[in-house]
């Protein structure tokens, strides 16, 4: 009788180990630790350039308890949720309008082209020299930026719904009004999610930069100025929470949302 | 018939009534833009420090050329030409950059396409690291490597790496297992995979996302060349609205959307189209 061995091999076993997800994000996280760690007990100037993790961990206590954190935080946030609402209130309109009406999406579509190849941050000294180092700034720089892959990703959106279901409806005897309320809007809402996560994916980048270069407080400014003062600590924390703040917000709200919004009004066409 | 519509009948059969219809059509807002910013020359609603003539902005081009020796000079970057100093420096970053970063990318998403252990690890980071955009880097890249040419390739390098990094990771997952299994029955080799199957059946997604990159890339570079560089487009205008010469800031804003937009139609659009053509596969086992 042959007898099969008990004990499975190292390697099946790591395989087994590293199939679990959380374990993985441990080994991960443990590893980079170390990696980092060591990295910094090894270099001339550590506090200077790259600050050990407990260090950047004991910068975080101490800024929160100074509440410079949270303020940071919310400011940053804000900016992003009035700066990306506002944008998408208008992108989606402008979108659906262009996507109606053929002669009006060939009048204006190669000036967004042109204005879309001019990034956010392009435009940002012109935005400087006309508002200052304001709020305003930050915001119109952020609108910028929002609104046009949010009017082109509805417009290919309205595009792509079928003509048979305007036809039909219109058959029926729709009005204008109807066939954009009934046909046109939900037939376009999949395209509208995935613009909005990419347009806010736009809008978070223009707020880290329009921060920095408007020197307005917020993520962005805390890390700007963390370098300038020489406080690396505060840099690298700032640039963890951007990512973490990213990750959380994309993976958590934006994607099941879009998700969601395909999963109910995506036209599956046979 | 009149000799104006047989020329116009000409025209349309000559060049195509509907791209006839499309340049007339899109050409209408930027010339009423156009006019409303000579309009505001002469009638001044707004400040010539906000808004600067037209003519100034064409003489910028010159004003900012105009101690330039020659040629010779122009291509070896001089610092009295500074235009053209300014558009080859962010061209040769934006070059530089994409030979080292694109295969570097390419390569690394294709090992963590094909290796699970390989793409365990790597995804996590790579999700972080796309999360931190570009934009966040740059004060840790100055401290690095202080305000310079460094400072302003590497923002672009990590933009470029991670993205393209991610589109050829997708495209090698999303060729059909037959294919790879069918080239190891017939004794192909590890390599032959990966050079007959995975890099052409990824060819689509790795196209698509050079274009993606060289998109965010060039947007973190502009940023990058304000914040940390000490030349480049973006330095240029930077330093132009600090001395409120507004007239060089449009200019090198309409330079830095044209140099995109053109190689973006030009280049990168008719590549992803022919890759696509050429390599796309339509046909899917289940």
């Amino acid at each position: 009788m042959q007898q099969k061995s008990k004990t499975p091999s190292l390697a099946w076993r790591l395989n087994k180990l590293l199939q679990i997800n959380a374990m993985n994000l441990v080994i991960l996280i443990v590893g980079v630790y170390f990696i980092w760690s060591i990295t910094s007990s090894l270099i001339a100037n550590p506090a200077r350039y790259l600050p050990s993790p407990i260090a950047v961990a004991l910068s975080s206590v101490d800024m929160l308890y100074k509440g410079l954190l949270p303020s940071y935080f919310s400011d940053t946030l804000v900016r992003l949720v009035v700066g990306s609402s506002i944008g998408l209130a208008a992108g989606i309109p402008f979108g659906l309008l262009l996507g109606i009406n053929r002669t009006v999406a060939d009048t204006f579509q190669p000036m967004m082209n042109f204005f879309q190849s001019v990034s956010g941050i392009a435009i940002f000294p012109i935005v400087v020299i006309w508002w200052g180092n304001s709020d305003t700034t930050v915001l119109v720089v952020i609108l910028y930026t929002s609104f046009f892959p949010i009017a082109y990703t509805v417009l290919s959106g309205v595009r792509e719904v079928p003509i048979r279901y305007i036809h039909a409806a219109k058959t029926l005897g729709a009005s204008r009004y109807q066939i954009m309320k009934d046909v046109l809007l939900p037939g376009s809402m999949p395209h509208i999610a995935t613009g909005s996560r990419l347009s806010i994916g736009f809008a978070w980048r223009a707020v880290i930069a329009g921060e920095m270069l408007a020197g307005r407080e917020g993520l962005g400014w805390m890390i700007f100025t963390g370098q300038d003062a020489d406080k690396t600590t505060e840099v690298i924390l700032g640039m963890i929470l951007i990512g973490v703040t990213w990750i959380v917000l994309d993976h958590f709200l934006l994607r099941p949302l879009e998700a969601d919004t395909i999963e109910r009004w995506g036209l599956v066409q046979r | 018939m009149s000799v104006l519509a047989i020329a116009s009948i000409a025209v349309q059969r000559r060049f195509g009534r509907q791209r006839i219809r499309k340049l007339l059509l899109g050409s209408i807002p930027f010339v009423v833009l156009i006019s409303l910013w000579h309009a505001n020359t002469v009638f001044e609603w707004m400040e010539p420090v906000f808004i600067p003539p037209i003519g100034d902005v064409w003489d910028a081009i010159f004003l900012l050329q105009e101690d330039c020796p020659g040629v010779g000079a122009a291509i070896a970057l001089d610092n009295n030409c500074l235009m053209s100093t300014h558009v080859l420096s962010s061209f040769g970053r934006v070059i530089l950059a994409s030979v080292i970063g694109l295969p570097l990318g390419i390569a690394f998403g294709i090992l963590a396409g094909m290796n699970r252990i390989a793409s365990k690890f790597l995804e996590p980071v790579g999700i972080f690291a796309n999360s931190i955009s570009g934009i966040a880097w740059i004060p840790l890249a100055i401290v690095w490597f202080g305000v310079g040419w460094v400072t302003t390739l590497f923002i672009m390098l990590n933009t470029i790496f991670w993205l393209m990094f991610f589109n050829s990771m997708m495209g090698v997952r999303g060729v059909a297992r037959v294919y790879e299994q069918s080239v190891l029955t017939m004794g192909g080799s590890r390599w032959d995979v990966i050079w007959h199957v995975y890099l052409p059946g990824a060819m689509p997604s790795i196209i698509s996302g050079m274009r993606m990159s060289m998109g965010f890339g060039w947007r973190a570079l502009i940023a990058a060349e304000m914040i940390g560089g000490d030349s480049g487009l973006g330095f240029m205008i930077f330093t132009s609205a600090q001395e409120f010469k507004i007239e060089e800031v449009f200019l090198g804003v309409i330079i830095i959307s044209l140099i995109f937009m053109s190689t973006d139609k030009y280049l990168l659009v008719p590549l992803e189209k022919w890759t696509i053509q050429r390599w796309g596969l339509v046909w899917k086992p289940n």
